[in-house]
């Protein structure tokens, strides 16, 4: 019993302040949000506070829950469920087109939607060349929009109209159930849950894996070589690839793979729904108990948002150095669910979409990395 | 027997072979005649080789450079070489649609029909050891074909008959023509290593001189020569008369083994073997080495092309002593004429020269008019080209030969350039204002129609119909920056007056619910982001062409109809079937609908409209009438004024007592008319007379025609420009309501779903059908039950479709002769010989003959059977259970599947929006072929193919 309590010490975030030993000290200060909007469901102009999708487009914001598609802009709600001819109501994930301003739309079991000038098309796995109509993330890189599937990825060239499907066929895909993608360059990544990270070269047209060296072990042997697990449930392309698992978080800038767990970093759960890059330093990760941000990758400094405890209406901003917090700050967020499924930066802002309302930091000044004292 | 020892072997030993002889058939390939010929060329055992190559399918190839031929495709609205067209290559060569791999190297196309048509490719079952069991060469296979296939090409061809007036095709006496039995005696030891080749000028062989020599503007040699007893010198010898005067010469046994017969049948006989590459066959006859002498020296291009090289090379020239070597003065009693051998062998004049004899109208589509006013320009569709005019005389300018189809034209703002839109080939040409050079050519969407272009002439916009988008061109570098989504079929084009938005029409309505009513679009794009801002929807409307802004930037006209597809088109009568009419789309977005239509006097066909600048009138052309009408804007925003909402909404659309109130008049102009254009100074309206080849002239004060200029066009009207007129006149409709155009523009369809016989509302649903190249499709209507074109629109067409009294004979005949001339668009999804992985895939699939499981598909239930090559389709009816609780029938036309990617919706009622659908959704119990054991990659695959098709 002993024993166990000494380990859930090792465990906890803290512990080298708890231990008295003495505490890592901030390099500089991480920009925090401390004011928050939050929006719930009608009375805020949601058609569902169930937030699955975000996605920036320019000064607006595309919101998919699970009750229809949202649009914020210029301070207004906009809405569209089935009734106004959404082809389905749970929108995944959301892509936009930056050539064309088209809208896709991932529709979780109703296949792919564009919503293009007020029309939606619908395609789907029974009128197109989807291969399922299960789809979990959406990209759009040049031409072509790639839809990440329970049964694999399919591509459309929205311009010669052909689609093109990737399964464990032709993809080295060790289970086809692709949980996310993202695209960047020539390329398009996949989060296959089970399979790791796939890279698509479109120029090339050749596939490259990325997979956890130890297999399916659910610890890390080898610090840092490779990715962290090979249940992967998204990866974002921001300078370098984040890729998020059930079991950590990983970062790859093309040489090097780094590992992160709550054991040594400011992750408040390993159980990362999302990752969301903000450049080669910094990325904000969704989890099932909040909201974790590396700010600065070389100090491994952290932000994490949190409610601290069921019954605290407000959240709290911890500032942390690895899983060490060096202080903390009360900020203005309320929801009450924190869940959070996915995240979005507008300019300074960042948004977040959780299991019950979505919410706006204001970013204030913001910046990136760590203010020093000399800045 | 070697196939029963192997059986005796027991079940491991058959498994074993079986293995071995049931290849992949993605593994096959086309081996060609030679390759069957080793076997097959056995006097008095297998003499196959003798007969096929002396029939007509050997020379099916070569008889498509017969000026026929081309007299064929011109009346089956193929508008490119036979030699270059699938259909032609379909039935008249062998794999003509096989990609070049699976050519083997000995295989040519120049064959004809040759063994591997019907038998299938051979090199899986060729080995002798194979083809002794006729079990294990079928499963390796081996086709034993019947009278099917024979039929896919045989059946009744109009084309064929018209010209060649052939008879109806009898299956019995075919096969009594070419007959090839036989079996038994020696299977031929394989050749031994070719000799060492000597020094000196060798034979090639006539297929090398092919390579070259098939061209048009050369002349057909090889096929001139093919066509010629030359080239069946060699395999004459077998014929029973051949054998009599071997004998009578005192030639024993087989002539084709006899030196003194061979000397003159064939080619170089007598040299040493090493003087014969590898490529010569000497079974060809007399070759063109027989006369010129051995090529191998001589043949390549570089040398050919210098008749003193050539001739220092070894190219004999021919005189009246090479032919004596072989035709003596006289022989068998009769003398040689060697002037008239020569012009019977004769093969250095084009054909083209020959045959060429086709009238060309100009046809001109679409017309703009300089900001001075002082020229016109005019996209001529018939002739391919941009004809410039002096627009006060009529004086031409220049004419610039274009792309193919011209459409649409447009000036840059600063009048430096003329964009011409061709559909056939989609590009845009760019021609040079000043000079009429052509400076640039764009490649596009599908079927470019009309284009617009940014206020600052750097972007150019061009609708594209056949992709159902825009493309927009950064016209310094010609580069397509982005494609962007517009309805079903973008067609018209136009800048609104402040520069910030183009609006693009779209010909055909969005896919609706089984029967609901259509829903148009009008696509706005952004100019400033390029994005697509905003789709105004036009309800209960199709064909919207025709568009133009108000200069205020308040309002949009353009041009729609309002088809009432779901009630029998037999209620022409009361005027139920079309409303031809104009929408008015406000800058709001709101859209009115007005009729052009006054009551039993339609405005058929409305095709491009503009408005005068001074904002007073807009001018709109009825196609089908011959006619422009002239509105008064002002008594029009009045009509809607003073309409309420529910009025506006629900009454105004179909009210056919309003437009007198603001129609001020109808024009009489030229025959077809199209696109106008109206000057700077609102003082003049130009109409593009398409059918009668000139431009009027209206006075806007007057309101009258006042000038036509002529375009220079033929004066002479062809039987097939009749049809054209009558094609396109609504003339033949009750209250001149509608054209055959209407449901067809430009030949091909409106995409949408009729309700036709009066035999209940919604009985019977029929998806309309394209008329481009059907002409040997038939029978025609989705029920099969008109057996040509001249029964479908004879009679019938009075009783069904237009209630008035039906076409002459003399009509009939011309339309469905100008019918029959509708080109069908290049297909965009075969680019030259090789097919993609994915539609290689899907072709495994089409032809194949087992499930993934396995089990064989029944022979009617394979893709293949029903929809065979050249046409994919077997013309026949059937029942693939596709029909609903609306349909009396069950049995079903089966379609053609050229171009099949461009007429969605499918099936007989255009239930299924995709191709897709037919099989995900219309398919459940695997009746129209077998499907659901498919994977979804697989499926995708098959649907790849099929568009190549």
């Amino acid at each position: 019993m002993k024993t166990c309590f000494i380990m859930l010490l090792f465990l906890t975030p803290g512990f080298l302040s708890l231990a008295g030993e003495e505490a890592p000290v901030l390099a500089g200060e991480p920009y925090v949000y401390k004011e928050w909007e939050t929006f719930y469901q009608q009375e805020d102009g949601l058609p569902n506070d169930h937030i699955f999708a975000l996605k920036v487009d320019g000064d607006r914001l595309w919101v998919g829950t699970e009750g229809g598609l949202a649009l914020y802009e210029d301070g207004k709600w906009k809405s569209w469920t089935e009734e106004d001819g959404l082809p389905f109501n749970v929108v995944s994930s959301i892509a936009v087109s930056e050539k064309t301003g088209d809208v896709w739309l991932a529709m979780f079991g109703g296949g792919v939607a564009r919503f293009s000038g007020g029309r939606f098309d619908h395609y789907h796995q029974l009128n197109s060349g989807l291969v399922n109509d299960v789809v979990y993330g959406i990209t759009v890189l040049g031409d072509e929009v790639w839809a990440a599937t329970t049964a694999g990825v399919s591509s459309y060239n929205f311009v010669t109209g052909e689609w093109e499907i990737f399964t464990e066929k032709n993809a080295p895909m060790e289970e086809i159930w692709c949980y996310n993608i993202d695209s960047a360059g020539h390329k398009v990544y996949v989060a296959v849950w089970g399979g790791g990270i796939l890279e698509w070269d479109v120029e090339k047209r050749y596939w490259d894996a990325h997979h956890d060296p130890d297999r399916e072990m659910e610890i890390d042997l080898y610090r840092d070589d490779g990715l962290i697990h090979i249940i992967t449930t998204s990866v974002s392309m921001s300078e370098v690839m984040w890729a998020s698992t059930y079991f950590g978080l990983s970062r790859y800038d093309g040489r090097h793979w780094r590992g992160y767990t709550r054991q040594d970093s400011g992750l408040i759960s390993d159980f990362i729904n999302f990752a969301d890059g903000r450049g080669a330093d910094s990325c904000y990760l969704s989890t099932d108990l909040g909201l974790a941000a590396l700010v600065d990758y070389n100090t491994n400094t952290w932000v994490t948002y949190k409610r601290d405890s069921e019954d605290a209406k407000n959240w709290t901003a911890h500032i942390m150095i690895d899983n060490n917090i060096i202080r903390s700050v009360p900020v203005h967020l309320t929801l009450p669910n924190h869940f959070i499924i996915c995240s979005e930066f507008q300019g300074n802002d960042v948004w977040i979409g959780t299991g019950h309302g979505l919410a706006r930091g204001i970013g204030k000044g913001f910046y990136d990395g760590l203010k020093r004292k000399t800045d | 027997m070697f196939w029963r020892g192997v059986l005796g072997g027991g079940m491991v030993g058959f498994l074993f072979v079986f293995a071995a002889v049931q290849p992949n058939a993605a593994d096959r390939f086309y081996v060609g005649e030679k390759a069957c010929r080793e076997c097959h060329h056995n006097a008095g055992h297998r003499n196959q080789f003798n007969v096929w190559h002396r029939s007509k399918h050997a020379r099916a190839y070569a008889a498509l450079a017969m000026p026929e031929s081309k007299s064929i495709a011109e009346i089956s609205g193929i508008d490119v070489n036979p030699f270059d067209s699938p259909i032609c290559l379909g039935c008249h060569a062998t794999a003509s649609d096989a990609e070049e791999w699976e050519r083997d190297e000995v295989f040519y196309l120049q064959d004809g029909i040759q063994c591997e048509f019907c038998h299938g490719p051979g090199s899986e079952y060729m080995e002798d050891d194979i083809m002794r069991s006729p079990e294990l060469a079928m499963m390796a296979g081996l086709k034993m074909p019947g009278e099917d296939l024979c039929m896919i090409c045989h059946v009744d061809k109009g084309s064929h008959m018209a010209v060649l007036k052939t008879q109806k095709f009898d299956y019995e006496e075919a096969m009594k023509e070419i007959g090839h039995p036989g079996k038994g005696g020696l299977i031929p030891e394989k050749q031994e290593e070719p000799a060492a080749l000597l020094d000196g000028p060798k034979y090639v062989g006539v297929m090398a001189c092919a390579e070259c020599h098939q061209r048009e503007e050369q002349g057909y040699v090889f096929s001139r020569w093919r066509l010629s007893p030359h080239a069946e010198a060699y395999t004459v010898l077998s014929t029973e008369k051949a054998w009599k005067i071997a004998e009578e010469r005192g030639v024993e046994g087989n002539p084709q083994e006899a030196g003194e017969c061979l000397k003159c049948h064939t080619t170089g006989y007598g040299e040493p073997a090493g003087r014969f590459m590898e490529t010569f066959d000497p079974v060809m006859g007399v070759q063109c080495e027989s006369c010129h002498g051995p090529g191998s020296e001589y043949m390549p291009e570089a040398v050919m092309l210098d008749p003193v090289a050539a001739q220092q090379a070894g190219l004999w020239s021919v005189s009246r002593e090479t032919c004596l070597k072989c035709h003596p003065e006289e022989s068998q009693g009769e003398p040689f004429d060697y002037e008239a051998a020569v012009r019977k062998i004769a093969h250095g004049k084009s054909l083209k020269e020959q045959t060429s004899s086709a009238i060309e109208y100009k046809t001109p589509f679409n017309i703009v008019v300089s900001r001075d006013g002082r020229r016109l320009y005019i996209a001529c569709e018939g002739s391919d080209s941009l004809i410039a005019l002096e627009a006060e005389t009529g004086e031409i300018l220049a004419e610039v030969d274009v792309e193919n189809l011209p459409h649409g034209v447009c000036l840059s703002p600063d009048e430096k350039r003329i964009y011409v839109s061709n559909r056939g080939t989609d590009t845009v040409t760019v021609i040079d204002a000043h000079t009429f050079e052509v400076i640039d050519v764009f490649k596009t969407g599908d079927e470019p129609h009309q284009m617009a272009t940014s206020a600052d002439g750097g972007r150019l916009y061009v609708a594209n119909a056949g992709s159902y988008d825009v493309s927009i061109f950064d016209v310094k570098t010609g580069e397509e920056i982005k494609r962007l989504s517009a309805g079903r079929g973008a067609w018209g084009a136009v800048r609104s007056p402040d520069g910030e938005s183009i609006y693009v029409t779209n010909n055909l309505s969005h896919f609706v619910k089984f029967r609901a009513p259509s829903l148009s679009e009008v696509t706005v794009i952004e100019t400033g982001r390029d994005y697509i801002d905003r789709r105004i929807f036009i309800p209960g409307a199709n064909l919207v062409q025709g568009i133009d802004i108000s200069p205020d930037g308040e309002f949009a006209l353009a041009t729609l109809v309002r088809t009432k597809n779901l009630v029998p088109m037999t209620r022409v009568i009361q005027g139920w079937v079309m409303i031809n009419a104009l929408g008015v789309l406000w800058k709001d977005g709101r859209v009115d609908q007005l009729p052009l239509d006054e009551l039993d006097n339609g405005f058929a066909d409305p095709t491009d409209v503009k408005i005068t600048p001074n904002g007073k009138y807009a001018y709109i052309t009825g196609g089908g009438i011959n006619a422009v009408a002239v509105l008064d804007i002002e008594k029009m925003l009045s009509v809607l004024s003073h309409a309420s909402e529910e009025e506006r909404k629900t009454v105004l659309p179909n009210h056919l007592g309003v437009p007198t109130e603001y129609i001020l008049k109808r024009i009489q102009v030229g025959v077809g008319p199209r696109g106008l254009a109206v000057s700077p100074d609102s003082r003049f309206v130009y109409v593009a007379d398409a059918l009668e080849d000139s431009v009027s002239v209206i006075d806007v004060q007057r309101q009258e025609r006042v000038k036509v200029f002529d375009l220079g066009g033929p004066k002479e009207i062809t039987l097939a420009r009749k049809g054209e007129r009558i094609f396109h006149s609504a003339d033949i409709t009750y209250g001149t309501q509608f054209s055959c155009h209407s449901c067809h523009p430009d030949g091909g369809i409106d995409g949408i779903t009729y309700d036709i016989e009066p035999d209940g509302i919604g009985i019977n649903p029929v998806d309309n059908r394209t008329l481009r190249g059907i002409l040997d499709t038939a029978p025609f209507k989705w029920e099969g039950t008109n057996p040509s074109l001249s029964r479908q629109c004879g009679p019938r067409l009075a009783v069904f479709f237009t209630r008035i009294d039906p076409f002459t004979p003399e009509q009939v005949k011309a339309l469905d002769h100008y019918i029959c001339t509708i080109p069908r668009n290049p297909n965009r999804y075969r680019v030259g010989d090789e097919l993609t992985p994915a539609q290689r895939r899907g072709k495994e699939i089409f032809e194949r003959t087992m499930d993934n499981a396995g089990n064989s598909i029944p022979k009617e239930n394979q893709c293949a059977f029903c929809h065979p090559a050249p046409y994919f389709t077997r013309r026949l009816v059937f029942d693939v259970r596709s029909s609903s609780h609306l349909d009396t029938n069950r049995d079903f036309d089966i379609p053609h599947l050229n171009n099949i990617y461009e007429t969605a919706p499918y099936l007989h009622d255009g239930r299924a929006e995709t191709l897709e659908e037919i099989w995900t959704t219309f398919n459940p119990n695997d009746t129209h072929g077998v499907t659901n054991d498919m994977t979804k990659d697989e499926l995708k695959d098959l649907i790849e193919y099929l568009k190549t098709l």
